[in-house]
């Protein structure tokens, strides 16, 4: 098996790890630098558990991601996103609405959430719900976390002062 | 204005803060010093096959792996993985006919896909995966039978050989005459119809599909004490079977209730937990964990009993309901579980919708070679509501009269039988959900806008109505055991083993706690997973948490105010029975003016350095902690109806689910916005059983679809826009007069979308799921005809 020796940044902290070829991302963090935020739900990328963003928000399943393919990258979890006790607005609608109840998809929910308002800052309900299919939640009926997202996008456009155009 | 402070608000959960910043720890999180990892052999070769030979010898040659373990290695004694068994009373153990018919691997046959043969310890997960691949196990397969009909002939392989005809069971001639549950002459009941309605359907193997996979870590230590990491519903039952198991007093036998990542059913009794702590027994002194994949999921955990149903109902032209017959045949899989319990309880709610005039319910479960059944979400109602409400809806059809009258004119009320007859009902208020129901929903408008349509594109709308329990009393042991302890500073803790399994139940035991002591509920903090700490408890099964658990907290918090009210009734010379407590203040009633401190009274209690110089005894009061061993008196059933609009293409047969207006009656919402994330999450699992989800199997019993791309569940945008509506008519016995709300929600969607698909396209699909294939087929069929 080859190695590979990598430099990763995770939630602004910097990684070096030596991983294998065929380790996944979702491995690599959970296993070697104990980011365990990141949750196994399914391992193949059918679930979205496991969504944690890279660069500039952009969304990946770390299940489906070889890690040694991350080199150089800068990887946010779930456990990156609060101000020390502040939540992240998203995280703190999740928890106002209660859009979580057994919190086993909410680390991935949220994550995919950041991403759908960093690339679309007001979404429509119909676009909330179609950009968040692949992220499975068994407990809500997704009507609460639906909500969340709503909450979280009025209360980061009021926090933006509204003058991010 | 409210008369409670904390009880009916949303009080933000107590479980979240952790949960949205990824720092809760499920199982599946926990690393421990010299924990290695297990990885269980299983068979994905046959479904049904004797096991010819097991060689692990060079598994166990391979790098990483530390010990092998085989049937051999590990306790031989039989178990049964579900905990039903466990709470029947001691008289109903022999009719019931429960069994323990499993070991911890494969006994020499295999009796279903995915069955576990053997386990590889290792140093790491990837190290035990990669020498499974060495293991090298030979067959010699056997027929497989994957239906009642199949496993009830008489030359069919038998499965056990307590159970003749591989029927599991079917309700016992000692309980029920002829087999039959039900009442009055079912014969003389059809004579008198006018409308006679029968048909034979099919309910789906549906599975629970909680988010977090199983995990377990066991570890059996050098003081001999045997624990266990689980996300079990019911830690205090496991723990009992565990001990058992492995022959270790209770006492020693510790179960850590992990954080529970959702169950509905699926963790009701044991998964792994078995496994894990045999191969810790195999390897002493080291944590062994086990992470099964998710695709396992599937194949270990029991899912809902699938089976066929033939039903038959009678009505007089008024829609008078006459005669209801039904009998289901479902599938047990390959080993026993609770094999008694859904086929028996099916028939209870049943009987429990409506006032028939003569029913008669027959059930049995075959074994099949199928992944196990079990308890889901329901337990036998969703079936039976599927099944009822579209018969009735298509005898109200040709008796042309209205679904939701109906239904109103019909339902049982205060006084009748409840799913167990002898319980009379304490409350029903399923009449205001209808008639909030129709308003919000527009029924009549609706119901008579989709009336006469002819386009490709065409709506329809449907309601579906049950009833449910709260908590199993009197069939089952209904046990919680509640401590609450004053702190000096008049903060509190309450322990108790309830689990919370995702719902919110902790959060709302809090607040009953909170109203009932008038603390503010921050001030109230909870113990709820160690083992050793907490008090027994039955589990979170039969929607029983909140109403039993709460049923508990109340009474351990009476337990202590008694306390209170006994000191204090000495400091301010009045009679306990005329105290009352109010904002950490103790009165006398109507007297203000008249009381004492709390704070001060729980602090002395403790910090009392005086102390008597001749005995050297203290003059402090002593702690006060409030307990109880409480069994609840009734299981107050809840009541809902579900209303569904649908959207149907006459020429593919797809559909679209436009909008769901669901109503609850549950006595009094403790927590409104945990209630309706109760009805939310029930309608996706209700509407999944109806429209999309089922596990397939091949002709040689393979499953096809163990995975989230083909094992198809709603998503966010195949949701339709839901309005709850909760009816809080306070029951006579609930806390605060709650009933429960847990698994209702699940069922009344089923016969509701059901019901607006007939009403849209005017044909029926019998066998769950309805999808858009039979939908098309049926219409087919009936331009055809």
């Amino acid at each position: 098996m080859s190695h590979h020796t990598i430099n990763l940044t995770v939630n602004g902290m910097p990684q070096t790890v030596t991983v294998e070829g065929n380790q996944t991302l979702l491995e690599v963090l959970r296993e070697t630098i104990d980011q365990t935020d990141v949750k196994y739900g399914c391992g193949t990328g059918e679930c979205g558990a496991c969504t944690v963003l890279v660069e500039d928000n952009k969304p990946i399943n770390a299940c489906l991601t070889l890690a040694a393919t991350m080199d150089g990258r800068s990887i946010t979890t779930v456990a990156g996103l609060a101000n020390g006790t502040e939540l992240h607005p998203v995280q703190q609608a999740f928890v106002d609405d209660f859009a979580i109840q057994c919190g086993y998809c909410t680390p991935g929910m949220v994550m995919k959430s950041v991403a759908l308002l960093s690339e679309n800052p007001n979404p429509s309900e119909d676009e909330i719900r179609h950009y968040l299919e692949g992220n499975i939640c068994r407990c809500t009926g997704y009507a609460k976390i639906v909500k969340a997202v709503q909450t979280a996008s009025d209360n980061m456009v009021q926090y933006a002062g509204g003058d991010t155009a | 204005m409210s008369e409670f402070k904390t009880v009916g608000k949303s009080e933000i959960r107590v479980d979240v803060k952790g949960k949205v910043t990824g720092r809760t720890d499920y199982a599946a999180d926990l690393k421990m010093k010299g924990m290695l990892h297990a990885y269980l052999v299983r068979c994905f070769d046959h479904a049904h096959a004797n096991i010819t030979k097991l060689d692990m010898s060079e598994a166990a040659k391979e790098p990483g792996v530390v010990k092998v373990v085989g049937p051999d290695d590990v306790t031989s004694n039989v178990f049964n993985q579900s905990v039903i068994d466990a709470m029947v009373p001691p008289g109903l153990e022999e009719p019931m006919g429960d069994i323990d018919d499993q070991k911890i691997f494969a006994d020499g046959r295999v009796k279903h896909y995915g069955e576990a043969i053997c386990a590889i310890i290792a140093t790491t997960e990837a190290a035990a995966e990669h020498a499974a691949k060495k293991v090298i196990v030979e067959y010699e397969p056997l027929t497989v039978y994957l239906n009642a009909e199949a496993s009830k002939q008489p030359d069919a392989i038998q499965f056990d050989e307590r159970k003749p005809g591989n029927l599991a069971f079917q309700l016992p001639e000692a309980m029920f005459p002829n087999n039959i549950m039900g009442h009055g002459d079912i014969d003389a009941g059809f004579a008198e119809a006018d409308l006679i309605v029968e048909d034979t359907l099919y309910t789906n193997k549906q599975k629970q599909c909680q988010m977090e996979p199983n995990s377990y870590i066991a570890l059996y230590d050098d003081d001999e004490k045997l624990t266990c990491w689980t996300s079990t519903q019911m830690p205090k039952c496991v723990q009992t079977k565990l001990a058992k198991i492995f022959e270790v007093p209770v006492s020693r036998m510790k179960l850590i209730q992990t954080t529970v990542g959702g169950g509905f059913g699926a963790r009701l009794g044991m998964v792994l937990e078995p496994q894990a702590c045999a191969l810790a027994m195999a390897m002493p002194g080291h944590p062994i964990k086990i992470q099964s994949p998710r695709e396992e999921d599937w194949l270990t955990s029991p899912s809902r009993h699938p089976g066929d149903w033939k039903v038959k109902l009678g009505f007089k032209k008024d829609g008078t309901p006459v005669a209801a017959q039904a009998n289901f045949a479902s599938y047990k899989g390959a080993y026993y579980l609770d094999g008694s319990g859904v086929a028996a309880t099916t028939g209870g709610w049943l009987q429990a919708v409506y006032k028939w005039e003569n029913l008669a319910y027959t059930g049995q479960t075959y074994f099949t070679n199928q992944p196990v059944c079990g308890a889901y979400r329901g337990y036998g109602n969703p079936q039976q509501t599927f099944v009822m409400e579209s018969m009735i809806d298509r005898a109200l059809e040709q008796l042309d009269i209205d679904p939701v009258e109906w239904r109103a004119r019909w339902h049982k009320q205060v006084g009748d039988g409840t799913w167990f007859p002898d319980v009379p009902y304490s409350s029903v208020a399923i009449d205001a959900c209808l008639e909030q129901g129709i308003e919000a929903f527009g029924w009549k408008e609706k119901r008579a806008k989709y009336k006469n349509q002819t386009g490709t594109i065409r709506r329809g709308v449907g309601v579906g109505l049950t009833t449910h329990t709260s908590g199993a009393f009197p069939m089952l042991l209904e046990h919680t055991v509640c401590s609450i302890k004053l702190n000096e500073d008049a903060s509190a803790n309450l322990t108790f083993a309830c689990s919370d399994l995702g719902q919110g139940a902790h959060t709302a035991l809090r607040q009953i706690a909170a109203e009932a002591l008038d603390f503010p509920v921050d001030d109230i903090s909870l113990n709820t997973q160690d083992g050793d700490i907490t008090g027994f408890d039955i589990g979170a099964h039969a929607s029983r948490t909140l109403y039993v658990g709460g049923g508990a907290v109340m009474e351990a918090v009476n337990d202590a105010k008694r306390q209170i009210f006994e000191r204090a009734a000495k400091l301010l010379e009045a009679n306990a029975d005329d105290l009352e407590l109010k904002d950490k203040q103790v009165f006398v009633k109507g007297s203000p003016s008249k009381s004492v401190s709390l704070k001060d009274m729980l602090y002395k209690s403790v910090y009392n350095y005086d102390v008597d110089m001749e005995t050297g005894g203290s003059f402090a009061d002593g702690q006060i902690e409030g307990y109880a061993s409480y069994n609840p008196p009734h299981c107050s059933p809840p009541w809902a109806a579900t209303f569904i609009e649908v959207e149907i293409d006459m020429e593919t047969g797809e559909y679209k689910l436009i909008e769901m207006v669901n109503t609850h009656d549950i006595g009094r919402a403790i927590n409104p916005a945990i209630v309706e994330g109760q009805m939310e999450g029930g309608a996706q699992q209700g509407l999944g059983m109806a429209l999309t989800e089922e596990l397939y199997f091949n002709d040689e019993g393979k499953v096809l679809n163990n995975g989230f791309t083909d094992y198809k569940m709603l998503g966010p945008s195949d949701m339709p826009k839901m309005t709850n509506i909760i009816v809080e008519e306070p029951d006579p016995f609930g806390p605060f007069g709650a009933k429960s709300v847990g698994e209702t929600g699940l069922c009344t969607p089923v016969g509701a979308v059901s019901n607006a698909i007939y009403h849209a396209t005017g044909v029926s699909v019998t066998d769950l799921p309805i999808t858009p294939e039979k939908i098309l087929k049926a219409i087919e069929e009936k331009a055809a005809a």
